[in-house]
């Protein structure tokens, strides 16, 4: 097994997700992590890179940078970005109860990578820009 | 993402999805919706099971979806993210279930549905016979 940790850097646009989950399910299989694990993680870094790419960046140009390293607890991931500073661990729970004529459009992403991994930190990286990590057993 | 569209029968349509649903292609989902709304379906079978990931983003394209089936029109990511999130839709309170019908969505998928408070706003079903069974004994 490699344990070694990996990074790879993309543009912030959309069209480049399926090359960050791509790398996160390959790293968590290489990991051993069982498939309802690794799929949780897939979402989870997807959920907040697509957060970062459209209210991050916005239309701005920028680049997202994520990177899998494996530790005692399970998988490691660091997303770390130049975009405003922004904490998503901050992001109060949503209501779930809500009917669909008042729920709000969207919203859900935050919520769906906090429930989906054990941990979630953020810090304001020494020269701006954001680190996302999060931590997530392999079963 | 590929998206394949059938009109079985009066008034029903068939969206079926396959590949992977995210933040770079779920407009093209509610683009398919205006479509087969504006060709006079008025019951649409959303067909999940080919799909191998789903993003918060397919969530937005299911509530657009059924806005566009309610003959209302959803927000623009246009307008902004900060006015499309904001945005609760405006219909009657306490109004019928949309008329959509989801059919086969996959374990991963299922599960972003149960999570986000979703699944119990749709009818669900294992699979599009038995979705297109239940929209005629409506119908």
């Amino acid at each position: 097994m490699d344990d070694a940790g990996a990074t790879i850097a993309i543009d912030a646009d959309v069209r480049r997700l399926a090359d960050i989950r791509a790398f996160i399910r390959a790293r968590a299989e290489a990991a051993g992590a069982e498939p309802g694990h690794r799929d949780d993680l897939v979402q989870a870094v997807d959920e907040l890179v697509t957060n970062v790419i459209e209210h991050g960046y916005g239309e701005r140009p920028g680049r997202v940078e994520v990177e899998v390293e494996r530790a005692p607890s399970g998988l490691v991931v660091r997303i770390r970005d130049g975009a405003p500073a922004f904490d998503p661990s901050s992001v109060p729970t949503p209501r779930l109860d809500l009917p669909l004529a008042e729920r709000p459009f969207g919203g859900m992403g935050v919520h769906l990578a906090r429930t989906l991994t054990d941990a979630m930190r953020h810090r304001i990286l020494p020269d701006g820009g954001n680190e996302v990590t999060l931590e997530k057993a392999l079963n | 993402m590929d998206i394949t569209t059938e009109q079985p029968t009066e008034g029903v349509a068939v969206i079926a999805l396959s590949g992977e649903l995210d933040a770079s292609n779920f407009e093209s989902v509610i683009e398919a919706v205006r479509t087969i709304h504006a060709a006079g379906a008025r019951t649409l079978v959303l067909d999940l099971a080919g799909l191998t990931y789903m993003g918060s983003s397919g969530l937005v394209a299911i509530h657009a979806a059924a806005m566009v089936m309610r003959g209302e029109e959803p927000p623009s990511t246009e307008d902004g993210w900060d006015v499309f999130h904001g945005l609760g839709h405006r219909v009657e309170a306490g109004g019928e279930r949309p008329p959509i019908l989801i059919a086969g969505a996959p374990q991963n998928v299922d599960r972003v549905l149960e999570r986000t408070g979703m699944k119990r706003l749709f009818d669900t079903h294992p699979d599009r016979a038995a979705a297109l069974a239940a929209a005629a004994g409506a119908g």
